[in-house]
């Protein structure tokens, strides 16, 4: 696929996002519901009212995080899929951090910024050394990092589950969570009434995106990065170090997952719960990256639209009873026909919109 | 590749594996471990079923990585085989299915993995699909797909209890102690399995297909100068694994009795782990499912602790065969892989 034009790849994508929801629709009309009311409830459930609109904005702006870090590694030819386990690891740390340090500074708006600042921080150094784990047993082991980092996902989350089951739940909590973060630690609303949604959120996923997507296409690093994933050899000749950029790339990658993690610690949970039930943030990310054709700037539009298919699955389970789970086939569907643009290739001249000019 | 064969090429593995049994045995006897508590004859029952689903995703993986096709997306494939199985089931005998429901189940599960392979192929094979990202594809399909299926028929993502498969029970030679209780009063599947792994063997060394089915992967230009065609190769290996791992799927299911679709399923990376077994047994069947039994062994072990009274944590002792992958590929990581995998061919004619 990187041999294609941007126009290609936006048409790959629409395709491929229209087709998946033209089987979801067959599938949803199979199991005995009305398809167009189906469509009618993700419409209203993505873009409805302010409601829907800023529980879209919410996904969105974890879907841009975790997204841009698959981006990242999958741009140097590195498959990270533990985002997931990195997503978890950096949202844990970034709430221990938050608690354990707030006793040692002052309360208020300025105690309150330091906290958010040293736990971003934190949960960015988390997630980028778990992501590091996977990358030095590629590089010097030559494991395959597809399964290890899914293995690590798994292992993620039973630990993070036994901490805040025992040795890291909160006093007198009856669920198994950690302590809540001091009120105080929080980011402003501005924008949108909603308890999960803060506008700084979306500009923090924002402003990581174009710090990526400078550092991935005008800085030395990142041009290392992307030459040893695309030409290796090339990469080995001009002196890169094939071994340290895996590492370096992995790392990376795990860094902006961490912050994802912290992100939604902090704006949506307020507290760190049994991570088995926080959200696969971390798989969809590898379907909006690749939606994305793995372009930083690209996984915008790509995690608003499926922050967009989350928010419409959250309005479903509630009115209407079409099983939720039908978004994450969706998702997956995606996922199938983005990975065989061939088929579009050759479908399309069939269909009169040429552009087979590979 | 015989089996001494196998044992002189890969002298590490197996002396590394056999290293492994007797550091384990040392450190039992000097923590002084129940051993007699934890290797009991329960537990090596327990060890099969719970490696059998993982062998046979493993086996069919070999086939279709050995043709050159990587097919990653087995922990899908699983899902969908004990989702499938699950639905027939309940479809057929509702909250009572007799033990033929059940076994029409996982003939209909199998079969319905094959209908759902043959897409995955045709997409990976024909239009030349990234096969990595195409494996993913079906493992997040699967994952929606499961508990979609089990929301529509029981309306909770975990269905009821269903069915599970009766023991084989052969009359007298099930009296001889030990070996008469694992052999011959085990589940037919662990059986089923074992028959499985040796026939994958003698077709992938022993037959000419089996040839057939690794030039596929390790020099698709030859396979078609002699005059095979090497598509039909790749899509019957691509579409056996797809069996195999449903056919692991439906298995898990009918030695649990019940589908769990909450969290990662009840496949619960079996299907990657189902990977891991054959790289480590060296694409070879039997390896593999050897590989399997490890890992079987490994995530029984919770049950055993509990028994001996020690004291773990659950969710702790389950990682145990994650942990496990990890260490695996780290010191085996390396493997030979065939050398045309992942590599679309096209044929000149």
């Amino acid at each position: 696929m990187l041999d294609a034009s941007v126009l290609q790849r936006v048409v790959v994508a629409t395709a491929s996002t229209a087709l998946a929801l033209l089987v979801g629709l067959a599938v949803v009309a199979a199991a005995g519901y009305d398809p167009l009311l189906f469509l009618g409830n993700v419409f209203e459930g993505a873009f409805g009212d302010e409601n829907a609109l800023a529980r879209t904005l919410k996904f969105a702006t974890l879907f841009i995080l975790t997204g841009v870090a698959v981006a990242v590694a999958f741009r140097a030819g590195v498959f990270n899929i533990g985002v997931q386990g990195q997503f978890v690891v950096g949202g844990v740390v970034c709430v221990v951090a938050i608690l354990r340090l707030a006793p040692a500074l002052p309360t208020g708006t300025a105690g309150g910024v330091a906290l958010l600042v040293l736990g971003t921080v934190a949960a960015a150094l988390a997630g980028g050394a778990y992501a590091a784990l996977p990358g030095v047993l590629k590089a010097y082991a030559g494991a395959n990092e597809i399964i290890t980092t899914i293995m690590l996902n798994f292992i993620a989350v039973g630990v993070v589950g036994y901490l805040v089951e025992g040795p890291l739940r909160g006093e007198g909590n009856r669920a198994p969570n950690t302590e809540r973060i001091p009120e105080y630690v929080e980011l402003p609303a501005i924008a949108f009434d909603s308890p999960d949604f803060s506008v700084v959120g979306l500009a923090v996923a924002l402003a990581v995106v174009a710090v990526v997507s400078v550092v991935m296409t005008r800085t030395h690093v990142g041009y290392d990065m992307v030459t040893s994933g695309h030409q290796e050899r090339a990469a080995t000749y001009s002196g890169v170090d094939a071994a340290r950029t895996i590492v370096a790339t992995m790392t990376f990658s795990g860094m902006i997952a961490g912050i994802a993690g912290a992100v939604f610690a902090v704006m949506v949970q307020g507290y760190y719960s049994d991570p088995s039930g926080v959200g696969t943030y971390g798989f969809d990310a590898i379907a909006v990256s690749l939606l994305a054709a793995n372009n930083p700037l690209g996984v915008v539009p790509a995690g608003l639209l499926f922050g967009a298919l989350d928010s419409a699955g959250t309005h479903i389970g509630i009115n209407s009873d079409v099983p939720v789970q039908l978004i994450d086939g969706i998702v997956g569907l995606v996922v199938l026909f983005v990975a065989a643009p061939e088929l579009f290739r050759m479908v399309a001249p069939r269909a009169g919109f040429g552009g087979d000019d590979r | 590749m015989s089996v001494a064969d196998y044992a002189a090429e890969n002298r590490v593995r197996v002396g590394s594996a056999a290293a492994l049994v007797v550091l384990v045995a040392a450190a039992a006897v000097a923590l002084d471990l129940p051993v007699a508590v934890i290797v009991t004859v329960g537990f090596v029952e327990r060890a099969l079923q719970a490696a059998t689903p993982i062998a046979l995703a493993a086996i069919g993986g070999l086939y279709a990585e050995k043709s050159g096709v990587f097919n990653i997306g087995l922990e899908g494939f699983m899902i969908f085989g004990a989702a499938n199985a699950a639905a027939v089931t309940w479809l057929l005998g509702g909250g009572s299915p007799s033990q033929a429901d059940l076994w029409l189940a996982i003939l209909a599960a199998v079969l319905i993995s094959v209908a759902y392979t043959v897409v995955f192929a045709v997409l990976t094979i024909r239009y030349e699909a990234d096969q990595i990202v195409a494996g993913l594809a079906v493992w997040f399909i699967g994952l929606g797909f499961g508990p979609f299926t089990a929301v529509i028929l029981w309306g909770s993502r975990n269905s009821p209890s269903i069915a599970s498969v009766n023991d084989l029970t052969v009359p007298v030679l099930s009296e001889v102690p030990v070996v008469g209780r694992i052999l011959f009063d085990a589940s037919p599947l662990v059986l089923l399995t074992a028959v499985l792994a040796v026939a994958a063997w003698v077709v992938l060394y022993r037959t000419r297909y089996g040839y057939w089915i690794q030039a596929a992967g390790e020099n698709p230009e030859a396979l078609d100068t002699a005059g095979v065609n090497v598509a039909r190769v790749r899509y019957a290996a691509v579409i056996f694994s797809g069996a195999m791992a449903g056919l692991g799927g439906a298995v898990l299911l009918a030695h649990a009795g019940s589908f769990t679709g909450t969290g990662d399923t009840m496949v619960n990376g079996r299907g990657w782990i189902g990977i891991v077994a054959y790289l480590f047994g060296n694409y070879n069947p039997l390896g593999a499912a050897a590989a399997a039994l490890l890992f079987g062994g490994l995530d029984m072990l919770q049950i055993q602790f509990q028994t001996a009274g020690i004291d773990l944590p659950n969710r702790l002792v389950n990682l145990f065969p994650y942990v496990a992958v990890v260490v695996v590929l780290t010191f085996w990581g390396s493997t030979r892989m065939p050398a045309a995998v992942g590599e679309p061919y096209e044929s000149e004619e």
